[in-house]
């Protein structure tokens, strides 16, 4: 079901060059961001740690083409995101790119189908709710389609905020410490289940994790301090991708 | 990449997210229900009214065609075509007389009217105790009937079978007038007094006949069905060109009626507008904390791809849903106005209010909601576009409050414009309306702009020593602070109660007090050549009785002025009234007193040759005419030209005998006329020197100017509670807001409530400072409305009405203590639900 060739897994997918970025805040500018050049290439799964403040989720944001950089060139899936005005951005978003987050962000007054159908009825697909229960039904929640987030646990709202990220089949999966807000046991099988689905879909993921053995579980292991980035050889072939 | 998504897509989506419930949207569905049922009900009662006076066009008129001719009756040759063409004629007179009780103590103004068998073509007149017509006022014996209405029984202490005296003449009273089908548009041309209603026959005994008396002769006409009313009024006028009738059909019956129905309307009507302008900054605030909850959303819709266009659609699509609620409810009521209001109308208009659905009306008001919640809505929802998708990583999603960009401040623009041009495009007067669209955005904009000042004020101020009032100082320029809102919505609606109960004050004081000194406490009508001189002597034997000026009067109709007609050639269009109808001339050898020449010269006392005028300033600016201009009259069923000899000024509220016109004596001292006088007199002697005069001369007509004024305090009066009452409408839409805004607040009172208990305020120290902020809220608000309410009644005296102006400080501080009071109340509501808050959970969750 993979959605991606064999030569784009060979490629650069996410390529940063010079990226840096500059806020301003009353004590005066702050670099988040310090001339970060960085290559994920398609198919990879890379975790990015460091502590709080570190740029981690500015960077991830730069990916996702949420945040803009002050300089710098972030090319993704082919799109050089600095030349997207913020609409095609929206759209680059949607066919490309997933994004899990720590604490969900379900829609509450949507039933969990009509949450993961959103990107693809954005997209205009006729067949949105089929693909919805199909991805629902991958992540083990079959049987709660029709529930409203208020009425499913921490696990649960995660798992379909993951079919949500997956359903457009992107090429690029974000996740931003996805088991931060669950518990341990809970937490494990949703990491299983993201691992397990990105590879099916082909898709490159990229996680934020403070947890060090989530990290080695991926290809590479990016380290991110200051607004710089130091990678981190890959300590051994990231399971997930192992035949 | 593919397209962006669908207007449908978009439209499903905002349904679904509507499951959400109407939570936090009461305000919102308030103001606009209230505003649209506002102007909704007003339109549709006044649509009801219109449609009523239309659909009993015939017998509020009396027939389908009526003629009124002054002082004289038609030709034998006019009548035998009249009756020749018509199915049905009638005819009647009525002219104004004093009716008295048998002893001549009391007397009484009245309208009295004599008609023939035929009366009345269409309609019925319904008596108490009820009897046909022709048998109330039958003869009986010697003794006439007469039909009167019941302000006649009262105020002569007479009883049916009583007897009243009407000029020489004793009639019997048989019954009381419960409804008389074309009192409006068959008459009334005086609106001075009550009806009496005789025999035609009878007439001539009542010794009122008098040549130049004024007495108007009706014609109602029944035509075949089928007539084609315009090609019989052609006809009419192609048979006798130079009748001086005045031909109305029933498609007018009352025109007077039409037109104060129409103007009060529209003047309803804008300030139904400002209450939903008011109700309007409810509905921007409630779209404001909808989106502060909905924040996480729209930031996750732009993370999974929409664009900000789709994710504004699914907002404003959601918002428009709530706002066709709100506006089907002010619409319900609105519709069932006319059935809830018509009966209690029905006693006040002297027709049956016939309530029906008015979809025009309706349209109109549901327009006015949408285009208000547009202008309200899309300038507080452009944050959509501003709420960043990177928030939801940072967990920040605070609101930005920036200007929106471009397009939403052009749409904005583009609603708000729209809303005024409509306003102003179905107004009967756009030049009001315009005024009332500039009135409404300056005031906004000086309200918005006071706010900020005060808020600028309070930051800047020295800390009160008291912690009570150092918080309340410091509230009023906080983060999320309720001062603008409360200054610009409750503001509004007490500027609006300001100005009105100023200018109504002013007006009413004007009618009671602005009678100068030297007034006059009576004038005299109808006073005949030969009574003129009786009249002068029996006055000079009347204790209390002062000067009495007698001056020469006549009815006509200004036709032209330099040969165009007076309807075209009107330059302003307020003085409409100069034209409509017949106007009361003079004649006069020399300039009457204290009247200023504005230009040009009286003419010379013995002068005879061709007609010369005086005219008022008033007419001359009307009609931008000016010395030497020729004017053309119709004068006693005769045209006539005249040159303006000179223009002069008096003041019309110096209850002088004052004329629009005044002409050179000749030929006018031979045709007939009467007399007009006035009568300065002791208020204590007033009554006896009545009694003397009507015992006296039962002919000439006596106008108490007490009893006149009191009249126009009635109708300012009754004018006043629908106009007070709309605008209470206007200050309970502030209200709403002022309540939505204490409630948005709750969060932040329960917090400080809970802090200052912490450190240990008592619940009556927490209540006290929360107190001093509403209480210096409403304080400041009043003090802002009542400047800008006294600035707007003041430029509305000064300017439109060209009245004196005086400041009436009960009235303003009426509503000054009113503001603190509702500020307080609903402050003090808000707190007491605060205080009952425990602190530890808060803490806990902190």
């Amino acid at each position: 079901m993979s959605g991606h060739s064999v030569a784009e897994k060979d490629s650069s997918i996410v390529a940063l060059r010079d990226v840096h970025l500059t806020l301003d805040s009353a004590a005066g500018p702050v670099n988040i961001l310090r001339g970060i050049d960085l290559d994920i290439r398609a198919g990879e799964t890379v975790s990015m740690v460091g502590p709080s403040g570190a740029g981690k989720s500015t960077l991830m944001m730069v990916m996702a083409g949420l945040e803009r950089p002050s300089s710098g060139s972030i090319r993704v899936a082919g799109e050089e995101l600095t030349r997207l005005d913020e609409d095609r951005l929206a759209l680059f978003r949607r066919d490309k790119v997933g994004i899990v987050f720590q604490a969900f962000h379900l829609v509450p007054t949507m039933t969990a189908l009509e949450n993961v159908a959103i990107p693809l009825e954005f997209a205009g697909r006729r067949d949105a709710f089929q693909r919805a229960e199909a991805e629902l039904q991958a992540v083990g929640l079959g049987h709660r389609l029709h529930h409203y987030p208020g009425q499913l646990s921490g696990g649960e709202q995660q798992r379909v905020a993951l079919a949500r990220a997956l359903v457009p089949e992107p090429a690029l999966l974000l996740a931003d410490e996805p088991t931060g807000n669950l518990d341990g046991a809970t937490g494990k099988q949703i990491i299983e289940l993201m691992f397990a689905l990105s590879a099916d879909r082909g898709a490159t993921l990229v996680l934020i994790t403070h947890d060090m053995s989530l990290a080695q579980r991926c290809a590479r292991q990016i380290h991110v301090d200051d607004g710089r980035v130091d990678e981190v050889a890959p300590v051994r072939q990231p399971e997930a991708l192992t035949p | 990449m593919s397209r962006y998504p669908s207007l449908a897509t978009s439209l499903r989506l905002a349904r679904r997210e509507l499951r959400g419930g109407l939570k936090g949207f009461r305000i919102f569905l308030a103001c606009l229900a209230l505003g649209v049922a506002a102007i909704a009900g007003v339109q549709s009662l006044a649509g009801a009214i219109l449609d009523s006076l239309e659909g009993q066009g015939q017998a509020i008129l009396g027939g389908d065609l009526s003629l009124r001719l002054l002082y004289e009756q038609v030709s034998p040759e006019q009548r035998a075509y009249l009756t020749r063409t018509a199915t049905g004629l009638t005819y009647f007179t009525e002219m104004r007389a004093m009716a008295r009780n048998l002893d001549g103590e009391q007397s009484l103004l009245v309208e009295y009217k004599a008609v023939d068998d035929a009366y009345p073509l269409y309609g019925a007149m319904e008596l108490e105790p009820a009897m046909a017509l022709e048998t109330a006022l039958a003869r009986e014996g010697e003794r006439w009937g007469a039909v009167v209405e019941n302000t006649v029984l009262e105020r002569l202490g007479l009883g049916i079978g009583d007897e009243l005296l009407i000029g020489d003449l004793g009639y019997e009273i048989r019954a009381v007038i419960e409804r008389e089908p074309d009192r409006v548009g068959g008459g009334g041309n005086f609106g001075l007094g009550p009806r009496v209603m005789a025999d035609l026959d009878s007439l001539p005994d009542t010794g009122l006949m008098q040549a130049g008396s004024m007495i108007y002769h009706h014609y109602r006409l029944a035509l075949p069905p089928g007539t084609d009313l315009d090609v019989y009024r052609a006809d009419l006028s192609a048979a006798f060109p130079r009748a001086g009738w005045r031909v109305r059909d029933y498609r007018d019956a009352a025109p007077r009626v039409e037109r104060m129905i129409t103007r009060l309307t529209l003047f309803l009507t804008l300030v139904g507008l400002t209450a939903l302008l008011v109700g309007g900054v409810g509905v921007s605030n409630a779209v404001k904390a909808f989106l502060d909850g909905k924040l996480r959303t729209i930031a996750m819709l732009k993370c999974v791809g929409a664009p900000n266009r789709t994710v504004f659609q699914i907002y404003l699509a959601q918002l428009l849903v709530l706002a066709a609620g709100g506006i089907a409810i002010g619409l319900v009521i609105g519709a069932a106005t006319p059935w809830l209001v018509g009966g209690l109308l029905a006693r006040l208009l002297p027709f049956e209010i016939d309530a029906s659905l008015q979809p025009g009306p309706l349209l109109m008001a549901a327009v006015f909601g949408l285009l208000t919640t547009l202008s309200f809505t899309i300038w507080p929802l452009a944050r959509v576009h501003d709420v960043p998708a990177a928030g939801l990583f940072r967990d920040l999603l605070a609101s930005h409050h920036r200007w929106p960009r471009w397009p939403y401040v052009l749409a904005t623009a583009g609603s708000a414009g729209l809303l005024a041009l409509i306003a102003v495009g179905t107004a009967e007067r756009p030049l009001f309306a315009i005024w009332f669209v500039v009135g409404s955005l300056l005031a906004m904009a000086l309200f918005r702009l006071a706010a900020s000042v005060v808020m600028r004020l309070s930051a800047r101020l020295r800390r009160p020593r008291h912690p009570g009032l150092r918080l309340a100082v410091a509230n009023l320029h906080r983060p999320g602070t309720l001062t603008p809102n409360v200054v610009l919505s409750l503001g509004l609606g007490l500027t609006v109660l300001v100005a009105i109960a100023l200018i109504e004050g002013n007006m009413s004081r004007q009618v009671q007090e602005g009678v100068p000194e030297e007034a006059p406490a009576f004038f005299f009508l109808d006073i005949q050549r030969d009574q003129a001189e009786p009249l002068q002597r029996l006055v000079a034997e009347l204790e209390g009785a002062g000067e009495l000026k007698q001056v020469p009067y006549m009815r006509g109709r200004i036709q032209a002025v330099q040969g165009i007609p007076a309807e075209q050639a009107l330059l302003l269009p307020d003085d409409e009234w100069m034209i409509r109808g017949d106007r009361g001339f003079s004649y006069s050898v020399e300039p009457p007193e204290e009247v200023e020449i504005v230009s040009g010269a009286w003419w010379p006392e013995d002068y005879a040759g061709p007609p010369l005028i005086s005219v008022h300033r008033d007419f001359a600016e009307a009609f931008g005419a000016d010395v030497g201009d020729t004017v053309t009259f119709s004068v006693l069923g005769r045209e006539m030209d005249a040159e303006i000899a000179n223009v002069r000024y008096l003041d019309w509220g110096s209850m002088q005998m004052n004329f629009l016109v005044m002409f050179s004596p000749e030929p006018l001292r031979n045709a007939p006329h009467t007399f007009l006088a006035t009568l300065t007199a002791d208020s204590a002697h007033e009554t006896a020197i009545q009694q003397a005069i009507t015992r006296e001369f039962p002919g000439i007509t006596v106008v108490r100017i007490r009893d006149a004024l009191d009249a126009v305090n009635d109708i300012l009066r009754k004018i006043g509670v629908a106009v007070r009452a709309i605008a209470a409408i206007t200050l309970i839409a502030g209200t709403l807001v002022l309540a939505g805004a204490i409630a948005a607040g709750h969060r932040r009172r329960v917090y400080d409530s809970v802090i200052l208990k912490v450190l240990g305020a008592t619940r009556r120290d927490v209540l006290k400072a929360f107190m001093f902020e509403y209480g210096l809220l409403g304080l400041i608000t009043a003090l802002i409305a009542a400047a800008v309410g006294t600035a707007t009644a003041w430029s509305v005296l000064t300017w439109v009405m060209e009245a004196d102006w005086v400041f009436l400080p009960m009235s303003v501080l009426a509503t000054v203590l009113l503001c603190t009071a509702i500020t307080m109340g609903l402050g003090f509501v808000g707190t007491w639900r605060a205080l009952g808050q425990k602190a530890a959970p808060l803490l806990r969750n902190e």
